[in-house]
């Protein structure tokens, strides 16, 4: 019997080879149906440099160029923020498929341009909201749905970001940094992960958004807080950059809680004790202690089978959209998902911006009040 | 004398600033809104910080650099990332550099020092025992090395493109690790950090140091020697000592490290061993250590200090005994 042929690998492109181009390179050569064809990026000294050390064929400092001559199947864009967007449009144009790095868009009104013209030339996208095929958030939501927790109440995401970090410090160093003039600044680029977590398990379409954000010693916002409220569910959204570097998600279910820390790769079960009075003070560090050696045996046992990977959740995903679009099923991430995301952060930081400005004519009066003083 | 310097608040830079103005030089250093310009200028001190003009801005364009530049007749470029990824080292000292060298020949300036590095060469083909200087070839996969030297490289086959294309007058200055107060006397040359521990790569190779002062001095002289166009000069000091010396004298200052010893035969099958895990993994422990960087890293060379001594004119005067002495004063080993 012969053994089914399998489909021709896609052509892959990317454009923009700075900091995360390294990880859509390193997990596109880990997934069969990918073949990497070309890299692109405006400063030819990085397009070289990606490809030296991604062996990759084709380099480019001109999109057109580079869809033009190495015609990709699916083009990724890791380019700053800004230009998702115009960048998007131009490889739909071209017939490509695209794979867009978070956030999506600049707005939900550029998101939904975009998404029109995807549905209108056919063509599939996905939005690198990679961290809900991690292994370990796999892991959390099959436990969810084995009832662990019992029905989900309340989802709690964190995110330490200390601006002294490689990328915080360039945008702290820089009043012109292109991140720093996103409409939601620093938090733009950087609260979709913490976000999309909390909205895989908060269906609302239109969750009421209460955000305010705050500056430290810095000339900018650097520290921000949303609450979501949907019919049944709530959700809340620390980032921090006065905390240490952190990636962190609390499931809170009616009957016991899962925390997922994406840094470590565990996850860890709560739940009220079982035995009464001081008995149950035992019984919980046992089962703490117990969830500890569970965590230790999956990641020794992850780690010898060398599963261990910063990006897994990008690989998993990229290897979804490519299965999506050769075997012309359903997006990993749907249009509307995208969608969703962007409108509610375009709310969020709406929000923190009407608090601000109220905040601002408050000033004033308390100056009034020093000057009686 | 007029010069441009990027990188002026920096390590080197502020040493390399003091040092041009000691020799009457006018310096317009270049900081970015976020410099420590106080702290420069205590350590310029007041008599000499009149002859510094600052001027704020960043390498990101040729007309920003043009304008940054002014009427100054030498750049002197220090600036470079010290770390973060390939691409970011790129986006901070390669792309930069273009600009900058791009401004500086439409100004016309009469000399151009780049500051490279002594990793620039390719010392994983030398032989044990042979000798680094000027003449040998710059590493021709510079792709395999590490993010750093691997800028450093480009950096500086950008500037030879440009002095052949534009005729642009440049001296390029490769200085080894460059050491002192604040930043220590320990680096990768004598082994890599594992949490508290050090892995004590060999111990017998000379370790291709240079004291901040006297590569400042260097630095300097590049700007006011004659007939140095076109050349590149080492920068090492001399009475360098091995790994193993290093760690004795740092245990006899009261500053023991916790070290493992990789012996010298060793070091390359066990990184060989670690690249191929490394690959076979797909990434599950990072490509840090590859046979060809630690060919390139912990060979036994001999290095030679001769041509900038013979051209520059240059002599390292602090010791090391002293340079040693002082690092460790000023915190950190």
């Amino acid at each position: 019997m012969n053994k089914p042929v399998p489909p021709p690998r896609l052509r892959m492109a990317l454009i923009g080879c700075g900091q995360i181009a390294d990880a859509h390179l390193q997990e596109a050569a880990k997934v069969d149906s990918v073949e990497v064809v070309a890299v692109c990026d405006m400063h030819m000294d990085l397009a070289k440099q990606a490809a030296a050390r991604f062996r990759v064929p084709g380099i480019y400092d001109n999109l057109d160029r580079m869809l033009a001559e190495a015609k990709p199947d699916v083009v990724h864009i890791t380019t700053p923020a800004h230009t998702h967007g115009p960048l998007t449009m131009k490889a739909l144009a071209a017939g490509c498929h695209v794979y867009v790095e978070k956030p999506f868009t600049l707005d939900a009104i550029e998101a939904e341009t975009v998404i029109a013209a995807a549905e209108s030339a056919e063509k599939k996208l996905c939005i690198g909201h990679d961290q809900l095929f991690d292994p370990t958030w796999l892991d959390c939501r099959s436990r969810i749905a084995a009832g662990q927790i019992g029905h989900v109440r309340h989802i709690e995401s964190t995110l330490g970001y200390p601006i002294s970090g490689q990328f915080g410090a360039v945008v702290a160093g820089d009043p012109r940094h292109w991140v720093r003039q996103l409409p939601g600044g620093l938090f733009q680029n950087t609260i979709s992960h913490p976000l999309y977590r909390i909205l895989d398990l908060l269906p609302d379409l239109h969750p009421r958004v209460e955000a305010r954000w705050d500056r430290t010693k810095y000339d900018f916002p650097t520290e921000l807080w949303v609450q979501l409220r949907g019919a049944e569910i709530t959700g809340s959204l620390t980032f921090s950059s006065s905390v240490y570097a952190q990636r962190v998600t609390r499931v809170y279910g009616d009957q016991g809680m899962l925390e997922v820390d994406f840094d470590a790769q565990t996850i860890r079960r709560h739940t009220a004790p079982k035995l009464p009075g001081a008995f149950g003070r035992l019984e919980m560090p046992f089962r703490q202690w117990r969830e500890g050696a569970r965590n230790l045996q999956r990641n020794l046992w992850r780690f010898l089978k060398c599963e261990i990977h910063y990006f897994s959740g990008m690989r998993n995903l990229m290897a979804e959209f490519y299965r999506s679009i050769q075997q012309d099923t359903e997006q990993p991430i749907t249009n509307a998902e995208m969608l969703r995301v962007t409108r509610i952060m375009d709310e969020i930081f709406a929000d923190c911006r009407s608090r601000e400005e109220r905040v601002e004519e408050f000033v004033p009066e308390t100056r009034e009040l020093e000057v009686v003083r | 004398m007029n010069v441009f310097l990027t990188g002026g608040t920096g390590f080197l830079g502020r040493r390399v600033a003091k040092s041009l103005l000691e020799r009457g030089a006018h310096v317009r250093c270049l900081v970015r809104p976020s410099s420590d310009v106080r702290s420069l200028q205590s350590f310029i001190g007041h008599d000499l910080w009149n002859g510094v003009e600052l001027v704020t801005g960043d390498l990101t364009g040729v007309d920003a650099c043009r304008r940054l530049i002014g009427h100054s007749d030498t750049v002197c470029h220090v600036a470079a990332s010290l770390s973060g990824g390939t691409a970011v080292m790129f986006l901070n000292t390669v792309i930069p550099t273009r600009y900058l060298l791009a401004a500086a020949s439409q100004a016309g300036v009469r000399r151009f020092v780049q500051i490279s590095s002594l990793g620039v060469y390719e010392a994983a083909n030398l032989l044990t025992g042979a000798q680094l200087d000027e003449q040998t070839p710059l590493d021709s996969h510079p792709e395999l090395r590490d993010p750093y030297t691997y800028s450093k490289i480009v950096q500086e086959q950008v500037a030879w493109e440009y002095r052949a294309q534009t005729n642009l007058p440049l001296t390029i200055i490769r200085p080894g690790v460059i050491y002192g107060p604040g930043r220590g006397v320990l680096s990768n040359r004598v082994g890599l950090k594992l949490g508290p521990v050090l892995i004590k790569m060999g111990g017998s190779q000379t370790l291709p140091y240079t004291y901040v002062d006297n590569c400042a001095a260097a630095v300097s002289q590049a700007c006011f020697a004659e007939n140095v166009d076109g050349q590149a000069f080492n920068i090492l000091d001399d009475g360098l000592p091995t790994g193993t010396q290093l760690l004795r004298k740092l245990r006899r200052a009261g500053q023991g490290v916790r070290a493992l010893w990789v012996p010298r035969p060793m070091i390359g099958p066990l990184s060989s061993v670690y690249e191929w895990y490394s690959r076979w993994s797909q990434g599950q422990l990072p490509g840090v250590i590859t046979r060809y960087r630690s060919d390139s890293m912990w060979k036994k060379l001999n290095y030679s200090n001769a041509k900038a001594k013979a051209q520059l004119g240059w002599r390292p005067h602090v010791t090391f005994d002293e340079a040693f002495d002082r690092s460790i004063a000023g915190g950190q080993a």
